[in-house]
């Protein structure tokens, strides 16, 4: 990737240039090829569009698995599915009256066509007219959208899969393209090179990545978010997202040997380790899941990861965590403003759960029956 | 000039894809269109009237109020794509080749076309160019959804004015 500090231009001007020439090649500055797709009798835009996806899809996702690229830092669209669900109502319909979208209204216009000009100027008008329609449409909207989800991760299905089912979907509207163009020629059905390539590629993507071939960029991916410790939460930290009645929150316990007569951390579901492919995360929601020191925790984090479910974090070094720093936090030997700031702050959540604060370190716990015996697997 | 004939479909797309990717891998985000539309009308939008903006945060997201064209990626990028379209159209001999861009409302239909997917975009977050391929291409869920209804809407809008006024462009 190019550094930060360079002038946006550099990449912006050569990749706009690029994407117009290409547009205007293909004939979609040209209203005409696109209300004869709408009416199913020019299959440019189809073509150039699914073409595009895939082309672009299998560049990504081979690359990302050679390590050449990390998918994860490119910029993607936020997703807030009933806004966008509203959006591309209205954006079809005006789609439909223009025969043009913006970037191709933009070739239109370049093209010297006035009706392109005066989509340009709708399109600059219905942008700027946004916050008159809000009232109207806000109640729909999200206040927070989605970062990053990705069909993979919503529907729980591997990569490769979603991979190479949209791939034969893109070649399957191709040919059906092909034929509805020509109606009744002899070879219309059979997949042109490109698409044959395209799906052996996606094919042996899908392949590769279900038997776990394709290590490199997932693991590495991983490893970094390990490094970067955004996988964890600090117990002190749980504990108030608990007792803020976090929206979303979701505890699993995933210790050995747990029933329903131990202690669990407040609104803590118990879960084995040999569960955890069953759960899946609703948006929204964000799982903490914790063992005795972690180390099970952790293991079930990867397995979730690898699913491609990013909404979860371990609580750091667990249960053990949980009793030191909320149940019975120690208040520090030599106190300065930080670790006295600390403490006053563990003290009042660790009443608040019932637990005792201690001053020395070897004061015995009252037999309250909330402490559990203290287990040191994992 | 003749005007030469379009070149073919797939294989413009692959090239569009070898474009995306590599705006993917230099510029660390992919092309659009509406973003640039987005960054240069917000900020008219919030010059005329800026309280409605700044009372919505889910509006503030999508339509930014700080006006730096010359900084901003995605309107140098669209200055791009009109640079090259006009530069393409008249070496294919295409400059003003328009006849159907008289047709009787046509100039109206593009306008309120055009103010449509303004608003449209601005609620989905992106229009076919940086949502649907874009995020299709990062197989973003919102965009996955987008490609279809939006093309289902507009299929649909079209079959059902089956009047003469739409039959000028076929």
């Amino acid at each position: 990737m190019i550094p930060d500090n360079i002038h946006p231009a550099i990449t912006a001007i050569p990749i706009g240039i690029a994407f117009g020439v290409i547009l205007e090649r293909a004939g979609l500055g040209d209203p005409k090829v696109i209300a004869g797709q709408l009416r199913g009798r020019d299959f440019t835009v189809v073509k150039v569009m699914f073409g595009a996806i895939v082309t672009a899809l299998l560049g990504v996702v081979w690359a990302g698995s050679a390590g050449w690229l990390d998918p994860s830092a490119i910029a993607m669209p936020p997703t807030d599915l009933p806004a966008q669900a509203l959006g591309a109502v209205i954006f079809g319909g005006g789609f439909a009256l223009a025969a043009l979208c913006p970037g191709t209204a933009c070739v239109a216009a370049a093209s010297g066509r006035r009706d392109g000009l005066a989509a340009v100027g709708g399109m600059f008008a219905g942008t700027a007219l946004t916050p008159v329609a809000w009232p109207v449409v806000r109640g729909v909207v999200a206040e927070t959208p989605r970062e990053g989800s990705t069909l993979a991760s919503d529907l729980g299905v591997p990569l490769g899969i979603v991979v190479v089912l949209l791939t034969a979907a893109a070649v399957l509207a191709m040919i059906i393209g092909r034929v509805m163009e020509r109606r009744g020629g002899g070879s219309v059905w059979r997949p042109t090179t490109p698409e044959s390539v395209a799906m052996a590629l996606a094919a042996t993507f899908a392949v590769a990545d279900g038997r776990g071939a394709l290590p490199s960029s997932r693991a590495e991916a991983i490893a970094a978010e390990i490094e970067r410790e955004s996988d964890h939460v600090e117990a002190l930290e749980l504990a108030e997202l608990i007792r803020s009645r976090a929206p979303g929150l979701r505890i699993l316990d995933l210790r050995d040997g747990v029933d329903t007569s131990t202690y669990v951390i407040p609104g803590a579901r118990l879960m084995a380790l040999s569960d955890i492919d069953t759960v899946s995360v609703a948006p929204g929601e964000k799982l903490v899941l914790y063992s005795d020191g972690g180390a099970h925790a952790a293991q079930a984090w990867v397995l979730l990861r690898v699913r491609g479910i990013r909404d979860a974090l371990v609580l750091k070094d667990g249960m053990a965590a949980w009793e030191d720093e909320v149940l019975s936090p120690l208040a520090p030997a030599v106190p300065d403003d930080t670790s006295k700031a600390r403490f006053v702050r563990a003290r009042e959540l660790s009443l608040w759960f019932g637990g005792f604060p201690r001053l020395v370190p070897d004061a015995s716990t009252p037999a309250s029956g909330t402490r559990p015996r203290r287990r040191r697997t994992c | 000039m003749k005007a030469r004939p379009y070149a073919d479909g797939t294989m413009a797309g692959i090239a569009l894809g070898v474009v995306l990717l590599a705006s993917f891998v230099l510029a660390g985000r992919g092309i659009g269109a509406s973003g640039a539309f987005a960054a240069t009308a917000g900020p008219v939008a919030a010059a005329i009237d800026p309280g409605t903006i700044e009372a919505a945060p889910a509006l503030a997201d999508r339509l930014p109020t700080d006006f730096a064209p010359w900084n901003d990626w995605i309107v140098l990028e669209l200055l791009g794509v009109i640079a090259g379209a006009l530069v393409s159209a008249r070496l294919a001999g295409r400059w003003r080749t328009a006849t159907n861009d008289r047709a009787p409302g046509r100039l109206t239909r593009a306008v309120a076309g055009g103010a449509l997917m303004g608003l449209g975009a601005r609620l989905a977050y992106g229009c076919t160019s940086g949502l649907a391929l874009s995020g299709g291409a990062l197989l973003s869920t919102g965009a996955w959804l987008f490609i279809p209804l939006a093309f289902a809407t507009a299929i649909g809008v079209t079959a059902l004015a089956r009047d003469r006024r739409l039959e000028e462009l076929a």
